[in-house]
């Protein structure tokens, strides 16, 4: 019982709570800059005090020779933990399992639960296959299949620029069909590079997303912003949405019952069979959306450009948006979200900081961040970092978004 | 109650010297859990949020005068619990006085009736039980520590979280049924 109330009272909220958090710092916030600072004399008067009496006994101790062995041991004891600056200066571990696939602006790479990395080699952008066995890569007019060690399993050449490739995410022994763009036409093709036909000739030029939990079937957008999912196998039209801001990013819930479209101006949450739930406006800037694990509830970035602040808050992809509830803020842009395979580490690049942080999503909620990230993935520290900074992660498996 | 971390000190540090920056980390770190506590000790948004705020108020302006070795949490949540059963009892005064309508609804998004259960068991409880329930399966202090943050005997604390989780018990059963 006092387990199920824990859980319980840890997931209860009050009303309003992010307008409430706003409306305090607000308040907090004047209320600080109206205060008179203590002068630091006063304020430290009492540890200045134990500092000069410590010196004291240290000078009386190390003019004694026993003493001498006594202050070296001192002096190990109180040396700052050199492991501990914030942020990290290099990603050395995730914070949980599995492994990352980051596109950056020199490639795709893979990072390692330890830290470790390595570069894909010479490809734009890539994706994972549903278990990590395999990642879909694209650069120009060719698409590629690797093995994460970076060994080419099979490509293939297209007339136009190819991108977008996203694996299906069916079981070991349906598996499986990569989508991906030509220009603008969308074409799928199998897991080992047979079968390669066009399923629509014009579409969005957003990166078409499987549903997860159904087979062979895609979701991807038409030119006029319209949601379309379709049956690769018949190549049938399951629904169709109603036109909308076309979207940049969509991203289903992992029993694939819900679907985002996040557009630049709009974000559109429909149900599996296509009946939009709700829809919100979204400010122009950064955005960027991730669901939670196994739930209906997701994460969006929200850049306000009053305060140029880039803030991460929580929705439900139910019939009502529900009351938002505020995450996180920093100044700047956010620009790429990924959520770990047991749900309870979310990553966020932070762009302009060159960082990523760690945010950790269970109750007792820790944040840990990373710098010289544009560094790290083989960018120079002299590019943009609107350019250089990675423009997405994956986090597996399954992978995220 | 553990020390404080590295950052924390830092925050704390800062905010005495005037860094906005650090005061924001400090209030954000804080506020949500300390608002959320308010919230369910008082069971209305309007008080949660005033308490909440007056006990961040308080903290800041006795800022200076906190020793930063002792972590941050626990001194802001002795204000915010003790205001906030201050403010039950008065309210519970008042409605012997004339009937006030029923406690706010809890945001459980899609959570499900047993948290629903437990907010409403909740708001059936007397102020000193709600508190020491918020501390100890919210903010996750242990009997004794509840036993210093209220100034209480410990022994008052344990029969009160028994006598609390017996009533909630009670409550989500039925309403389980």
């Amino acid at each position: 019982m006092s387990e199920e109330v824990k859980r319980s009272l840890q997931r209860i909220h009050a009303p309003d709570e992010i307008e409430a958090q706003r409306r305090a710092w607000a308040l907090v916030r004047a209320s600080f800059d109206t205060r008179e600072p203590v002068a630091w004399q006063k304020r430290n008067r009492r540890p200045l005090l134990l500092v000069a009496l410590g010196l004291l006994v240290l000078l009386a101790a190390f003019l004694s020779p026993p003493g001498r062995a006594l202050v070296g041991s001192v002096r190990d004891a109180v040396t700052p933990d050199k492991n501990t600056p914030k942020p990290k200066p290099a990603l050395t571990a995730l914070p949980a399992g599995g492994s990352l696939l980051v596109n950056s602006s020199k490639g795709p790479w893979i990072v390692h639960p330890d830290g470790s990395m390595r570069p894909l080699g010479p490809w734009w952008e890539g994706a994972w296959s549903p278990n990590a066995e395999h990642v879909a890569v694209t650069k120009a007019h060719r698409l590629a299949a690797l093995t994460p060690d970076g060994t080419l399993k099979w490509a293939l050449a297209r007339s136009k620029l190819l991108h977008g490739a996203r694996w299906s995410l069916e079981p070991p022994s349906e598996c499986c069909r990569i989508a991906y763009l030509n220009g603008r036409q969308l074409r799928v093709v199998a897991g080992d590079g047979t079968g390669d036909a066009p399923l629509r000739d014009v579409v969005g030029p957003v990166a078409p997303a499987w549903r997860p939990a159904v087979t062979r079937q895609v979701a991807f957008s038409t030119i006029d912003g319209r949601i379309e999912l379709a049956d690769v196998d018949t190549t049938k039209t399951i629904w169709l949405s109603a036109p909308g801001d076309p979207p940049m990013q969509l991203v289903w819930s992992d029993d694939g019952r819900r679907l985002l479209a996040l557009g630049e101006r709009s974000l559109r949450v429909f149900d599996s069979n296509g009946n939009k739930l709700w829809a919100i406006g979204m400010p122009v800037g950064p955005s960027g959306v991730v669901f939670v694990r196994k739930s209906h509830r997701f994460i969006v970035i929200r850049y306000s450009p009053a305060t140029q602040r880039s803030d991460l808050v929580l929705f439900q992809a139910e019939t009502s948006p529900g009351e938002p509830r505020f995450l996180y803020s920093a100044p700047g842009d956010f620009g790429t979200l990924a959520i770990s395979q047991n749900g309870d580490w979310l990553l966020v690049g932070w762009i302009n900081a060159n960082q990523w942080l760690f945010l950790r999503l269970t109750s007792s909620a820790k944040v840990e961040s990373v710098s010289n990230i544009v560094e790290q993935f083989g960018g120079s520290s002299e590019a943009p970092l609107d350019t250089a900074f990675p423009k997405s992660v994956s986090w597996c498996c399954p992978a995220s978004p | 109650m553990v020390g404080p971390g590295r950052q924390e000190r830092s925050w704390i540090r800062g905010a005495r010297a005037g860094s906005v920056s650090d005061l924001e980390a400090l209030f954000r770190e804080h506020w949500p859990r300390a608002h959320r506590a308010a919230f369910l000790v008082v069971q209305d948004a309007a008080a949660a949020e005033d308490i909440a705020q007056e006990a961040f108020l308080s903290a800041l302006r006795n800022l200076d005068r906190f020793d930063r070795r002792r972590p941050f949490g626990p001194w802001l949540h002795r204000i915010v619990v003790n205001r906030a059963i201050d403010w039950s009892r008065a309210r519970a005064l008042r409605r012997e006085l004339s009937e006030v309508p029923g406690s706010e609804d809890f945001d459980t998004g899609d959570l499900g009736t047993f948290s629903e259960g437990v907010g409403a068991g909740l708001a059936s409880l007397p102020p000193d039980q709600r508190a020491v329930i918020v501390l100890r399966y919210l903010l996750e202090y242990t009997p004794g520590e509840i036993a210093d943050l209220l100034d209480l005997p410990r022994g008052t604390v344990n029969s009160r979280l028994r006598r609390g989780l017996d009533r909630l018990e009670a409550i989500v059963d039925r309403e389980r049924r």
